[in-house]
């Protein structure tokens, strides 16, 4: 019972969760987008224009479950790992910068170490990375959102992320069945 | 309690598929119709016909293969349609010159109106169709046809990997672009993974699974299938028992059947078991020295003769594990009614300063691959040395099953298996990874054999490299030294005239009227 009235007095609203979700989907979305300018003109010389659209199709598909994933990590992080933490107007800029450092640095080491030369570096530095990246978000996330222009600069970053969410989900839900008319025998 | 492996169950799963055959084996035979033979390929990628003792490579690199051809139809002038495995492997499963069927970049795809133009369509559902490559290009060429295969297995069969999930079957070519090359790739490319979170857990679990394979037998690495998409670690130990278990299932099937196995060894990296990581050291054998190119990368001679040491290596280890099979598949009958086609889809090449493919390069070591054919019942060898060319292989297998070939293939019968020797037919073989498929060809080099000549014509290279054609005299100079272009002006005239009468023909249809 004590355990259900500290979740639901730590409970964000739907507004605070939309806002949370639209800065994952504008990081997980945008980074797709940005690698895909770099395929782009190799696509161009073996696809068709219909060929390449069904990728983009694929690609939104994954960010969509993608997006739905980290949300649910960042949701279960926050009544776990920051239970103790009663604080709801610190919910975003908290949810926030977790997002930011957990999804930044599995988009640094993808950027940093990408062709086959860079596969020791890739796995004998994995462990290090991870081992400083996840303190640093935890630690951050406890105490950066106090400070009342972080939240401030987080909160209008998310309010005007969520015109993505409104373009990037339909947009994805579209691609969802694109996919699986694709894939119908 | 005993360990009980991969590898031990691959080979119980053989030993109970021949067990079960040998009941199955009389009635099997009876059923066996020899208006409709079975066909088999087994393709070794990035093999290199000037590296088969057959074919005089001065190393006794392929004993077992050399043993095979006393029995078969060997075939001592049979090239590649293109330098890399998108290209080569479109040109033997459509027939087709690469300048047509268009899969003339790394990740390509055949023209969509020429996809009809396959073994698995033509040769139609009274065949089992089998299809396992190792490499995921040849996985996705043949995935844009998948409906006609009755047996799909992914690159990650017969490997180190536990068996996954297989995802987008039904969309194989476009889905394996959008997973492989972009979402989930494990390495290499131009561009970071598309999936920031799937992407990198994929990334990381494939990696340090493939780190984690170690065996003494293989101190300088696990054998790996790796292209941009991939990283594969396998043994080929389990990889031939695993065709072997494949084959011997399709027998007792009792139906016809056509199985092609796109084997990745021994292409790049070279990593042969260590009972063969020493032969072939201190043999006294020098390949012959050639200058550096000016389009390549300019490595130098000692690390290309120790690229070679290992690349030869590699291909004997495997000579052993084709030694094995052989045997084992006439013991087992397969072989009985079955055409067995050992070919590769491009060669190697260790010289003028480049180690390897897909270059720019297009001389006889990357393009002249060996094509071994065994008939059902063939006793002795047969030698053809009239030029023929992978395209050949699609119109020869519709021809012995008695199906109807294409107008739109470029390859003919070959000779010894019903067609006939024709000696001013030129064979074209093209890399042009820089053109759309959907425009003309402009920036490519185009290699054009025909009697004893080889033209290399480099289109759109004129920045880096002064000189447009090379024209060498195979027969006399097969190291390709003396170019004789500046000196051998009339069939120099007369082979790019012609050369370029085919091209312009081939780029009609992608010209803006």
């Amino acid at each position: 019972m004590k355990l259900l009235k500290l979740i639901s007095e730590r409970m964000p609203d739907s507004k605070n969760i939309l806002a949370v979700y639209a800065f994952i989907v504008t990081l997980v979305y945008s980074w797709t987008l940005f690698t895909s300018f770099y395929k782009l003109p190799s696509w161009l010389f073996y696809l068709s224009i219909g060929q390449i659209l069904s990728v983009y199709a694929y690609a939104f598909s994954f960010d969509l479950l993608e997006s739905l994933i980290a949300l649910t990590v960042i949701l279960l992080l926050d009544f776990t790992v920051f239970l103790f933490l009663k604080n709801k107007e610190e919910f975003q800029s908290r949810s926030m910068i977790l997002a930011g450092i957990l999804l930044g640095t599995s988009m640094l080491r993808l950027a940093l170490f990408q062709n086959y030369e860079d596969i020791t570096a890739f796995l004998s530095g994995e462990l290090l990375w991870w081992a400083i990246a996840i303190p640093l978000g935890l630690v951050l996330a406890v105490f950066a959102p106090r400070i009342k222009l972080v939240r401030t600069i987080f909160e209008g970053f998310a309010e005007r992320a969520t015109v993505f969410v409104y373009i990037y989900i339909p947009l994805s839900l579209i691609s969802l069945v694109v996919v699986l008319i694709r894939n119908i025998n | 309690m005993t360990n009980f492996s991969r590898r031990d169950f691959l080979k119980l799963l053989g030993a109970a598929s021949v067990g079960a055959l040998a009941s199955e084996r009389v009635l099997s035979l009876k059923a066996a119709d020899s208006s409709k033979p079975n066909i088999i390929i087994i393709l070794w990628d990035a093999f290199s016909a000037r590296h088969l003792s057959l074919y005089g490579y001065p190393r006794q690199t392929t004993p077992n293969i050399d043993a095979f051809a006393e029995y078969s139809t060997v075939y001592h002038n049979h090239y590649s349609g293109g330098n890399f495995t998108t290209c080569g492997t479109a040109s033997m499963l459509t027939g087709m010159i690469p300048w047509k069927h268009r899969a003339i970049n790394y990740d390509g795809l055949v023209r969509a109106e020429y996809v009809h133009n396959n073994p698995y369509t033509l040769l139609g559902s009274d065949y089992k169709r089998l299809m396992f490559a190792q490499n995921p290009w040849p996985d996705r060429l043949v995935g844009q046809y998948y409906e006609d295969v009755d047996r799909f297995l992914p690159p990650t069969a017969f490997s180190l990997f536990e068996d996954s999930p297989a995802f987008f079957e039904n969309d194989r070519a476009i889905a394996s672009v959008a997973m492989s090359s972009f979402l989930t790739p494990i390495q290499g490319g131009n561009a970071p993974v598309g999936s920031s979170i799937l992407g990198y857990m994929n990334k990381s679990k494939v990696l340090n699974f493939a780190d984690e394979q170690k065996s003494p037998r293989y101190p300088k690495g696990i054998p790996e299938a790796m292209n941009m998409g991939y990283m594969i670690p396998y043994l080929n130990e389990d990889v031939y028992e695993g065709l072997f278990s494949e084959l011997t299932q399709l027998e007792a099937n009792g139906d016809p059947y056509f199985s092609y196995f796109h084997l990745y060894s021994p292409h790049y990296p070279y990593r042969p078991r260590n009972d063969y990581l020493k032969m072939f050291r201190d043999d006294g054998y020098a390949p012959a020295s050639k200058p550096i190119h000016p389009l390549s990368v300019g490595l130098q001679q000692d690390y290309l003769n120790g690229q070679r040491d290992m690349y030869d290596r590699q291909i004997a280890q495997i000579d052993e594990e084709f030694g094995r099979l052989i045997p084992r598949l006439e013991e087992s009958g397969v072989l009985e009614n079955s055409y067995v086609i050992f070919t590769a889809d491009h060669g190697e090449l260790f010289e003028r300063g480049f180690a390897g493919h897909g270059f720019q390069f297009m001389y006889e070591s990357v393009l002249h691959i060996p094509l071994i054919i065994h008939a059902p019942g063939q006793t002795k060898r047969q030698d053809i040395h009239a030029l023929t060319s992978n395209t050949d292989i699609l119109p020869t297998m519709l021809s012995i099953t008695g199906k109807e070939t294409t107008p739109d293939m470029d390859g003919r019968v070959l000779p010894g298996l019903g067609g006939e020797v024709d000696e001013d037919r030129p064979i074209i073989s093209l890399v042009g990874v820089d053109n759309s498929a959907f425009g003309v060809i402009k920036k490519a080099v185009i290699a054009m054999r025909k009697r004893e000549f080889k033209l290399i014509a480099y289109l759109g290279y004129e920045d880096s490299y002064k000189k447009s054609f090379e024209l060498y005299n195979i027969e006399a100079d097969p190291e390709e030294l003396d170019d004789l272009s500046d000196r051998d002006t009339a069939t120099l005239s007369a082979m790019k005239d012609e050369l370029m009468t085919y091209l312009d023909e081939a780029n009609k249809p992608f010209r803006k009227s």
